[in-house]
């Protein structure tokens, strides 16, 4: 196959698309790791309910899928807020680092199977979907479809959005002070347990307005959110645990090596050469791409 | 303390006097047959289980218990119990159980799970202990060269359907319907042999295929491989799909504004689910088995039994099959008791009429029932192929997508 420049188009639009979804998924599952050290398995699973809330309220009520991430992300939010309070914060209010993540690792796969089967008896195990935008959008010469553009529009701009946020505002700017230093930025004030609280909400609240976005694409099962969750960690290690932009940056070049990967060679190669990538960075550069 | 004697006395007289009692009564009202299965309710076989093999065990079920039981010869009816649990799609988790309805429960029959690898697992078990198994959702040539004398596929096999599709594709191309083809298969066991059974097909009835690629189970995004098809000029796509996939090069195919004469995929095209997707998927095509149009005895009667229980349809492959398969059993047990080294003698020799039609088996794989291409037809998967079998005629060049 000759690189021509139409198919360097495909490739970099198709990179973009996949990796825009990836990127999002990831800053919230970083946002809670690199902030609580609290690896939240069942990551993949706001995502998933999210994609259903959006279905039902699509297919139900003839909502916009679009407005329904008005409704999602809110609600997630508020879920994440309640999580954290019920589950979280005893775990962990004077727990020792070591056996906290072994913990909150427990836990989350606890809920992981208690969100799969509860959307299991909710929505049953049958594919559900609907189309929307499922158009072709022509650009110079070639095509792409339209809500695959629009979902990876919408998920960047959130990504860049919230990073703008963390990077400039003062909530961010706590947001960070406690990822860098947790003690001093105590000694300064800042309210641990109200950031650990809002960033758990943020982190699931992305999640699910990503699983909203998915919806347009994917089919949707219980059991669509796992391979998320690993999507995510890769590009979590990948952009470094805490690093934001890393991390923004880290989806995208997923998605771009995983598109080559697929136009250059083949379908199969998808996963391959992610793990590639994934492999290359632990070895050369195990505080990842943008770790410091 | 001698009145408590004196009660206790006579309590304990009273029990014992109805100890027999209770007993004869246990015996007349027989005690259950006991059928012991998996089948996956959750995890990634959960939609296949649940759509196919899942609905068709609870109605027949309650089909026979309604009729006062399973028929047992010389014994009566017997009520139906199923013991049974979710496999969650883990392959050891239905080993160690079915190890486990044979050795420990002796359950007195065995339904098979959901899905070819799962069956393949299952097999051996069944045959080691000695229970006949029919499997209706497990394709794989596989089956025969293992050679197990206990396990049975409902289904056609790779080789004769992919040959159907080839003899259909033949007969429009010698209309000048079409001209060249492009195979798309998943890269699981179900798609590597439908495909590699598709090669010499097509080559024998001259079919040009200008292009095969392989995707792996799980894909996210086929339009590199389906803008590839459309580029090369292909007017034929044979997906040869697992339902997920299915979804996504259909809605794909559409994106990126393809859309050939002749558009099929695999499993999963004949879902009721698929049609509704796909605002009536008109002029797909697919492997089919089945659908309620179909002459043999009982297939309406089947068709809106499954609808009333389960507020859905059956699907049009093998959804009947599984149904048939069990009917089946019912007259196996029926003529000969649950002696079952004689249920597998009786599975070898007798051609059965079932609402999928007559099954016969031959060294284990049903022989009776053609390799057979449905088309989504105004709501109905009407069966083009072969020309005994079908209930409609097929509609080239496809429709534009809805």
């Amino acid at each position: 196959m000759t690189l021509s420049p139409t198919l360097l188009l495909d490739v970099v639009v198709g990179g973009f698309t996949t990796g825009g979804i990836y990127a999002l998924v990831a800053l919230g599952l970083n946002l809670q790791y690199g902030l609580m050290r609290v690896l939240n398995v069942a990551h993949g699973e706001f995502l998933m309910l999210g994609a259903y809330v959006t279905f039902s309220l699509h297919t139900g009520w003839g909502v916009n899928p679009l407005l329904t991430l008005l409704i999602t992300g809110p609600t997630a939010f508020a879920v994440g807020l309640v999580l954290h309070r019920l589950l979280y914060a005893p775990l962990l209010a004077g727990e020792a680092a070591e056996s906290l993540e072994s913990r909150s690792l427990l836990l989350s796969f606890g809920l992981m199977f208690v969100l799969q089967n509860a959307a299991l008896l909710i929505w049953s195990a049958d594919l559900k979907g609907y189309s929307y935008l499922a158009i072709p959008l022509r650009w110079l010469g070639t095509v792409f479809p339209a809500n695959r553009v629009l979902a990876a529009a919408i998920a960047l701009a959130l990504g860049v959005a919230f990073y703008l946020y963390l990077r400039y505002s003062l909530t961010g700017k706590a947001v960070r002070a406690l990822m860098q230093e947790p003690e001093g930025a105590q000694l300064v004030g800042i309210q641990t347990s109200r950031i650990h609280g809002l960033c758990f909400g943020a982190g699931i609240a992305m999640s699910a307005v990503t699983g909203s976005l998915v919806s347009m694409l994917f089919e949707l099962t219980p059991f669509m959110g796992l391979p998320y969750t690993v999507t995510a960690l890769v590009v979590v290690i990948l952009g470094g645990l805490g690093n934001m932009l890393g991390c923004l940056l880290a989806g995208l070049l997923l998605g771009l090596v995983e598109t080559a990967g697929v136009y250059l060679a083949s379908s199969d190669i998808r996963l391959i050469s992610s793990y590639a990538v994934l492999s290359l960075i632990l070895i050369l550069k195990p505080s990842g791409l943008f770790g410091r | 303390m001698t009145l408590r004697r004196r009660q206790f006395l006579k309590a304990a007289a009273v029990g014992a006097a109805a100890v027999p009692l209770l007993r004869t009564r246990a015996r007349a009202q027989a005690k259950p047959v006991r059928i012991g299965y998996t089948l996956s309710a959750t995890g990634p076989y959960a939609v296949g289980a649940g759509i196919t093999q899942a609905p068709n065990y609870t109605l027949w079920q309650e089909q026979v218990n309604a009729k006062g039981g399973l028929a047992v010869k010389g014994e009566g009816r017997r009520m139906v119990e199923f013991v049974s649990i979710d496999d969650r799609s883990e392959i050891e988790t239905a080993v160690r159980f079915y190890e486990k309805l044979a050795t420990d429960d002796k359950v007195d029959l065995l339904l098979p799970p959901w899905g070819s690898a799962m069956n393949f697992a299952i097999a051996p078990v069944a045959t080691k202990y000695g229970y006949p198994m029919i499997g209706p959702t497990a394709i794989s040539g596989k089956f025969k060269e293992l050679a197990l004398p206990y396990f049975y596929t409902m289904l056609v096999q790779p080789a004769p359907q992919m040959q159907a599709v080839a003899a259909m594709l033949k007969d429009l191309r010698d209309q000048g319907k079409i001209k060249k083809a492009a195979v798309a298969y998943v890269n699981d066991l179900f798609g590597i042999e439908l495909n590699t059974a598709t090669g010499p097909a097509f080559k024998a009835a001259g079919l040009e295929v200008v292009d095969t690629k392989s995707y792996p189970l799980g894909a996210k995004d086929l339009s590199p491989v389906l803008r590839g098809f459309k580029d090369a000029g292909a007017d034929v796509f044979i997906g040869l799909t697992y339902p997920p996939d299915n979804i996504l090069a259909t809605t794909q195919a559409k994106e990126v504004d393809w859309n050939p004469a002749v558009f099929f995929t695999g499993v999963g095209t004949a879902f009721p689910f698929y049609r509704d997707r796909f605002k009536g998927a008109e002029g797909v095509m697919g492997i089919a088995g089945w659908n309620p149009k179909v002459k043999f005895a009982g297939a309406k009667d089947y068709f809106d039994a499954h609808v009333k229980k389960h507020q859905k349809e059956p699907d049009r492959w093998a959804s009947a099959f599984a149904y048939a398969s069990l009917q089946i059993l019912e007259r196996c047990v029926g003529e000969i008791g649950l002696d079952r080294p004689k249920i597998k003698a009786m599975l070898d020799a007798t051609e059965f009429q079932t609402v999928a039609g007559p099954i016969k088996f031959t060294k284990g794989e049903n022989v009776a029932t053609p390799g057979i291409v449905g088309q989504w037809q105004k709501n109905e998967f009407e069966l083009l192929w072969p020309k005994s079998w079908a209930t409609g005629a097929a509609v080239v060049p496809k429709p534009a997508w809805a």
